[in-house]
């Protein structure tokens, strides 16, 4: 069994061998594989009527409302026209007679005199021209005016009354540039004034002041100086040396004028 | 006898929008033998605009000066302003000799009345023993010879006062006059 089957496997095999034998072969290059999309159209919808049913319609013929009266063709009226005109002159002459003039018959006729100036027609007139107008009031100029930015000058105030308020400061005059004898005269002078021994004076210093006009008085130990208030009468009062000093026992201040010499 | 020295010391000030001076005229002692003082000047805002920054000297140095000048009764000796004013480029009346003094740090020269000279127009002069010097600043209309008689009649003053002090007392009372308007 096993045998024929092999043996029509066998049969088959040539038989297909030998079909294909001499067959052609033709190499085809492969055309790439493209892709190609087509897109596909929408399918539409198409409506349709169905079938309609046959209207009727009613339609109203209009009557004419004016009438228009034509006319009829006239009959083209023909008339015989002669011309005897050259025949006459060429078959006969006319004889004219003139009237001999009559007395009397004559009328005088008056010539109308000729126009002394000949009117020229169609002359262009001249463009009309624009009429001047004064204005009559003119522009205004406008009014200056000044702002005088002088400053003008100060009012000056006497103030000398303000000034006195304020102390004055008296240096001390330096007693050691004195002459010897000039400053013997004011120690005398002022042991006599205050009269204190002069052993127990400590000078604080020798100032020179107004006479008069003196209110007030300080002693400035720190600067060497002192402080003084001062009245309007100070002003005019001649200066005189003033001798500030101290009791060396208790350090009560003293104080006194002395006389220049 | 010698005419006394007088020194005169000049101040204006700038109080809010008004401007006003004082001239305090004082002897050799410091003593006031004279002080006046202007009225508050305000220019308005037309005068602050067309004088621009012209406005404050002229104000202080051809307005105020000059009419506390002119009503001075006599003329003095030295003419002393502050040294703000003096640096600032005053051009006043140059009738008097104008300087400027001012307490100097400076170590104290030799002896009194020794000058030394750190400038064509600033010296330093000492006036006391053992004090710093003055520094002493003179305007740029003063010659040399006027600075020398100049420095004669500070020495002169100075030992008697303190040459600086009567300026405070300038400023003090202008200061209380503006408090007394206002």
């Amino acid at each position: 069994m096993f045998g024929r089957v092999k043996d029509a496997m066998a049969d088959a095999t040539e038989t297909l061998r030998r079909a294909f034998t001499g067959l052609k072969v033709t190499q085809v290059t492969p055309e790439p594989f493209l892709s190609k999309s087509h897109g596909s159209v929408a399918l539409a919808v198409e409506q349709r009527p169905g079938l309609e049913p046959p209207v009727t319609m009613r339609r109203e013929m209009s009557l004419l409302k004016e009438a228009v009266q034509g006319q009829t063709l006239q009959p083209f009226p023909c008339h015989l026209m002669q011309e005897a005109g050259w025949a006459k002159w060429g078959a006969e002459a006319e004889v004219l007679h003139m009237t001999p003039l009559e007395k009397g018959r004559a009328a005088r006729i008056t010539v109308p005199p000729l126009p002394r100036k000949a009117r020229v027609l169609g002359r262009v007139e001249p463009p009309l021209r624009p009429s001047v107008r004064r204005i009559a009031d003119p522009v205004q100029a406008p009014a200056a005016r000044r702002l005088d930015p002088d400053l003008g000058e100060g009012c000056a105030v006497e103030g000398q009354e303000a000034m006195l308020s304020l102390a004055v400061p008296i240096r001390a005059e330096d007693i050691q540039r004195l002459p010897k004898g000039l400053w013997m005269r004011y120690s005398l002078q002022m042991v006599r004034g205050t009269g204190e021994n002069v052993r127990n004076l400590e000078v604080m210093g020798l100032f020179r002041l107004p006479r008069k006009g003196v209110a007030d008085l300080r002693h400035d130990p720190a600067q060497g100086r002192i402080l003084v208030r001062l009245e309007a009468a100070a002003i005019k009062s001649p200066r005189a040396p003033f001798i500030l000093a101290r009791r060396k026992d208790d350090g009560t201040l003293l104080s006194c004028f002395v006389e220049d010499p | 006898m010698a005419e006394p020295i007088k020194l005169a010391y000049f101040m204006a000030v700038k109080e809010g929008a008004s401007y006003l001076g004082g001239l305090l005229v004082t002897d050799t002692s410091g003593i006031p033998l004279d002080f006046r003082y202007t009225e508050p000047i305000t220019p308005t805002r037309l005068q602050s605009i067309l004088y621009g920054k012209s406005l404050e000297p002229h104000l202080k140095e051809e307005v105020i000066q000059k009419t506390l000048l002119k009503e001075l009764k006599t003329a003095p000796d030295l003419f002393i302003i502050s040294v703000t004013e003096l640096a600032g480029g005053w051009s006043g009346d140059a009738k008097y000799p104008v300087l400027a003094v001012q307490k100097s740090q400076e170590s104290p020269l030799a002896k009194v009345g020794e000058t030394f000279r750190a400038g064509p127009r600033e010296l330093l002069l000492q006036l006391t023993d053992g004090s710093a010097p003055l520094r002493v600043v003179f305007a740029a209309s003063v010659d040399a010879i006027t600075q020398e008689q100049a420095v004669l009649k500070l020495l002169e003053a100075g030992y008697h006062m303190d040459l600086v002090e009567p300026m405070e007392r300038v400023a003090a009372a202008l200061q209380s006059l503006v408090v007394k308007d206002s």
